[in-house]
């Protein structure tokens, strides 16, 4: 590890905006605001999830964290002391192999024209990772932590299944020793027995290789037992973010209570107490004024129309952006 | 890991099913292991196959050049000669000297009014007498005037002119026949004229004989004697023998045989059996000029014209006999004759030495169809490379960089699109026609521009294909993992793009040798002397070659299907083998 900072990124009011264009030359009329002030870091070695709806921008977090798409405004830091922004060409490319990308689908993320062995290795020899000699050996030894064999090296991937797809995603991740991996819905896509085998293998390689993970997932059942901190979005905002046990014993936003009283309980006995939100998702084109979860939020009350909520810290590491945390708010008591 | 511990147990329990046990083979060798299991891909690479060995190899091994034309001999009953029965009469004079023109016509007309009898004409100061010799055969005298006849009723004189004497005895008879109103009398072994003047006058004039007029001719057959049968006295004696029906004369102290009658003969020395010149009153000349008419043939045209008859025989020099025929046509007798001529050997029917006949220009079919491949093929893959050297230069830039560069270069593909293509091609064909440019130079010219007419096709899949690619999650993965640029094109765009362009290429062949050879057939593409598969269809384009010389365009047309076919199939074949998740 090159850096022996603590907190391995430090992101700090991450905005990304998309431009909407229409007309004949393309004028912009208006802008999808798909990450607004996002605020989170992420400790060395621990896994942060990060849950929320289809379409409230988790994916674009990733994405922009790793600057694969420009950001519109804020910080992203990187052990410390490393903007990718600021990077350019080699630099950048030198810098790529210390935070790595794990896909959602892992039929499109493998090219269909190159043998595994090469998908795994190829950034590995661009980097020179290993020497010449110890390539082969490498990615063996790299694809068997995986979970693949070796004398699959040659072959294509339409030739295997879903999970061992992701295994070699994971194996072409890992094979570039990075400080921290962005999970993009890596089980997603799997069944839940193979959902499993992933999770257990993202949890082994974490222990052996001292990773970090940023674990984006709509799946709360899978971030419960996977993450150490987790950070709730909605519409574009973290509305809430803890350590993992505060947060499922404790969630004080309203979204983050309707959503985990929606994680299945595998005892029929239980009697579950969902709390069912009403209307969908707005257009995070047109977000809704003051508080974005106004609209659907059984505490609200007239100033959370008018109003956006400051983040307030809860103690503990815990943060929630909810008016009626905060005293100062005029929501009044509760 | 379950997983794992699965495939173990796989492995132990079914050890013929073992992953380690599949063989894993190269890329290219997979593509080769599925695209030789595709029978339908096997069938066209044996069709190319054959393809490039005909159009490559065939041209050498033909024994033929590609503009070779073959010839033939024939007989065919050609216009020979021309005879025609003379009705204008020829002059000799004793000196050879020219008769004058009004003289000629004077006596043409006397004659065509007197007929046969003696009359006198009066030209250049002159007094003209006509005698007949014999049929058609006149003696033309002039008359040296001596006086005057004067007859009134009984009384008749005779005065002399000044300067002359007129005998007593020539002064009787010249009273007698003006009396008896005769026109000329002889006296004293001399001939008198007398023409009729003022009132009851009449003058007296001698006459001497100047100039013969006769219809026949004489072709002599040694031109050493010309001078002998070209004499006055000659002409005068063998006219007169042939007209008498005899078969000797003599004529300037010589003896000579005549065999003959009527209007034509053969004039040899007396005890000499070669003759020496023919008499006729027809004149044989040959139709093509510089063509030599034997004289024994043309005595021989003459027999047969002087006996009525339609057809003879003829020894020739060499000894053959040629069988003549005599047609007549207006006042012309044409001879025509079975001649063995050269000719080319247009539309020859299949043979041993020409597998498939010969053409309109009398070329082997087989040895055109063999050049013509290769301009067909050659063709089919210079344009196709072109079309996708610029199309993949153009699609990718416009792809890969998007924005305002690729709406500019997708609009101007638009542009190249909106341009009609056969009339495009029809024009440059023209200008080419216009300019006379070159076979050799056309050929580039037409590649060139169906290059640069084709490639929007091959540019908008590039296009198209990069666009979906580049936001495919491996492109953004090699992005992640810090790949350089060149490699994230070189080792994942292009492997991807790879494929669908060489079917492509392979399918777009088909179609180019296909507008080529529509091309050539609508005359604008390859010309003659060289020649590809659809200018070989082109010589058939009327009804009367398509339907009785099948052999000269349905070989063509199989070739242009097969080759097509053939580039059909091993592009859907290599399509089938490209693609990884086909069965191996």
């Amino acid at each position: 590890m090159s850096s022996t900072y603590e907190n391995v990124v430090e992101v700090r009011n991450l905005c990304k905006y998309f431009p909407i264009r229409a007309g004949l030359f393309g004028r912009v009329v208006g802008q999808v605001h798909a990450v607004e002030n996002v605020t989170f870091s992420i400790r060395r070695g621990t896994t942060m999830g990060l849950v929320g709806e289809s379409g409230c921008g988790k994916t674009t977090v990733g994405k922009t964290l790793l600057n694969l798409t420009p950001k519109t405004s804020g910080e992203v830091v990187f052990n410390g002391n490393t903007h990718l922004d600021q990077l350019k060409g080699k630099e950048l490319r030198s810098f790529r192999p210390k935070i790595q990308l794990i896909f959602q689908d892992p039929y499109s993320s493998l090219s269909p024209r190159l043998p595994v062995g090469e998908i795994i290795g190829e950034a590995v020899r661009e980097h020179h990772l290993v020497p010449d000699n110890e390539f082969d050996a490498y990615v063996s030894r790299i694809m068997k932590s995986c979970g693949l064999h070796d004398y699959q090296k040659d072959r294509y991937p339409h030739e295997f299944s879903g999970g061992q797809r992701q295994r070699i995603c994971i194996a072409r991740a890992i094979a570039l020793n990075p400080d921290f991996i962005v999970c993009d819905e890596p089980v997603s896509a799997l069944d839940v027995s193979i959902q499993a085998q992933i999770i257990n293998l993202l949890e082994d390689l974490q222990k052996e290789f001292n990773l970090t993970y940023l674990f984006i997932s709509h799946d709360l059942s899978v971030v419960q037992h996977i993450s150490d901190t987790v950070g709730v979005m909605y519409l574009g905002n973290m509305v809430e973010f803890a350590g993992k046990k505060e947060i499922f014993a404790n969630p004080l936003h309203p979204y983050t209570q309707a959503l985990f009283s929606a994680i299945p309980v595998p005892d029929p006995t239980v009697k579950m107490n969902r709390i069912i939100l009403e209307g969908s998702i707005p257009s995070p084109a047109n977000p809704p004024s003051g508080c974005k979860f106004h609209t659907r939020c059984r505490e609200c009350r007239d100033v959370c129309s008018q109003k956006a909520p400051r983040t307030l810290d809860m103690g503990n590491g815990h943060t929630v952006a909810c008016h009626i945390y905060d005293p100062e708010s005029g929501y009044g008591a509760r | 890991m379950s997983e794992n511990n699965r495939i173990n147990n796989d492995t132990e329990q079914l050890a013929l099913d073992d992953g380690r046990r599949v063989k894993v083979l190269s890329p290219g060798m997979m593509v080769f292991k599925r695209f030789i299991r595709n029978k339908l891909a096997i069938a066209g690479i044996i069709i190319l196959v054959f393809m490039f060995a005909f159009s490559f190899l065939g041209g050498v091994i033909s024994p033929y050049r590609q503009d070779q034309v073959f010839y033939k001999t024939d007989s065919a009953n050609k216009e020979y000669a021309s005879a025609v029965v003379n009705t204008e009469f020829r002059f000799l004079t004793p000196d050879g000297a020219p008769l004058s023109t009004l003289v000629r016509a004077n006596f043409s007309r006397v004659v065509k009014d007197a007929g046969e009898e003696g009359v006198s004409f009066e030209a250049d100061g002159t007094i003209w007498s006509v005698k007949p010799l014999a049929e058609s055969f006149y003696a033309i005298g002039t008359g040296k005037q001596l006086g005057t006849v004067t007859v009134l009723g009984k009384i008749a004189d005779v005065k002399a002119d000044p300067g002359e004497e007129i005998s007593d005895a020539v002064k009787a008879a010249a009273l007698k026949a003006a009396q008896s109103g005769a026109e000329s009398f002889e006296a004293e072994g001399q001939t008198y004229m007398l023409t009729r003047g003022k009132a009851k006058s009449y003058t007296l004039a001698t006459v001497a004989e100047a100039a013969l007029a006769s219809l026949l001719s004489y072709d002599v057959y040694d031109s050493a004697d010309a001078e002998a049968v070209g004499t006055y006295a000659f002409r005068r004696a063998a006219e007169l023998a042939l007209r008498g029906g005899e078969k000797r004369f003599e004529a300037d102290g010589a003896a000579y045989a005549l065999d003959g009658e009527g209007d034509s003969g053969v004039i040899c020395r007396e005890g000499e059996d070669a003759p020496i010149a023919t008499v006729s009153n027809v004149i044989v000349n040959p139709v093509t000029a510089g063509n030599f008419l034997p004289m024994t043939y043309k005595a021989a045209v003459a027999e047969a014209i002087d006996n009525k008859q339609t057809a003879f025989e003829y020894v020739n020099e060499a000894g053959e006999t040629e069988k003549h025929t005599i047609r007549m046509r207006g006042n012309n007798y044409i001879v025509y004759t079975e001649q063995q001529t050269y000719l080319i050997d247009m539309y020859a029917a299949p043979s041993l030495s020409h597998p498939l006949g010969t053409d309109d220009h009398g070329m082997d079919v087989l040895t055109r169809l063999m050049y013509g491949g290769r301009i067909s093929l050659m063709v089919g893959f210079v344009v196709m490379l072109l079309e996708n050297l610029i199309g993949i230069i153009v699609g990718g830039v416009s792809g890969y960089f998007g924005g305002w560069t690729d709406t500019l270069l997708m609009r101007f593909v638009d542009l190249f699109n909106s341009i009609p293509y056969y009339p495009m091609m029809i024009i440059a064909g023209a200008i080419m026609d216009a300019f006379e440019v070159p076979p050799y130079t056309r050929i580039f010219l037409l590649m060139a521009i169906m290059g640069i007419m084709g490639w929007t096709g091959v540019a908008r899949v590039v296009r198209g294909q990069i666009l979906s690619l580049r936001e495919q999650d491996f492109m953004v993965a090699t992005e992640a993992t810090g790949i350089r640029i060149s490699r994230r094109i070189f080792k994942h765009l292009v492997p991807n793009v790879m494929p669908l362009l060489i079917v492509q290429a392979t399918m777009g062949l088909g179609s180019i040798i296909l507008a080529e050879a529509t091309l050539s057939y609508l005359g604008l593409g390859i010309k003659y002397p060289l020649a590809s598969w659809g200018s070989i269809i082109n010589a058939s384009s009327n009804i009367y070659v398509m339907t009785n010389f099948w052999y000269i365009w349905i070989p063509a047309g199989v070739l242009i299907v097969l080759t097509v076919l053939g580039f059909n199939f091993v592009g859907d074949g290599l399509r089938d083998a490209f693609d990884p998740k086909m069965k191996r």
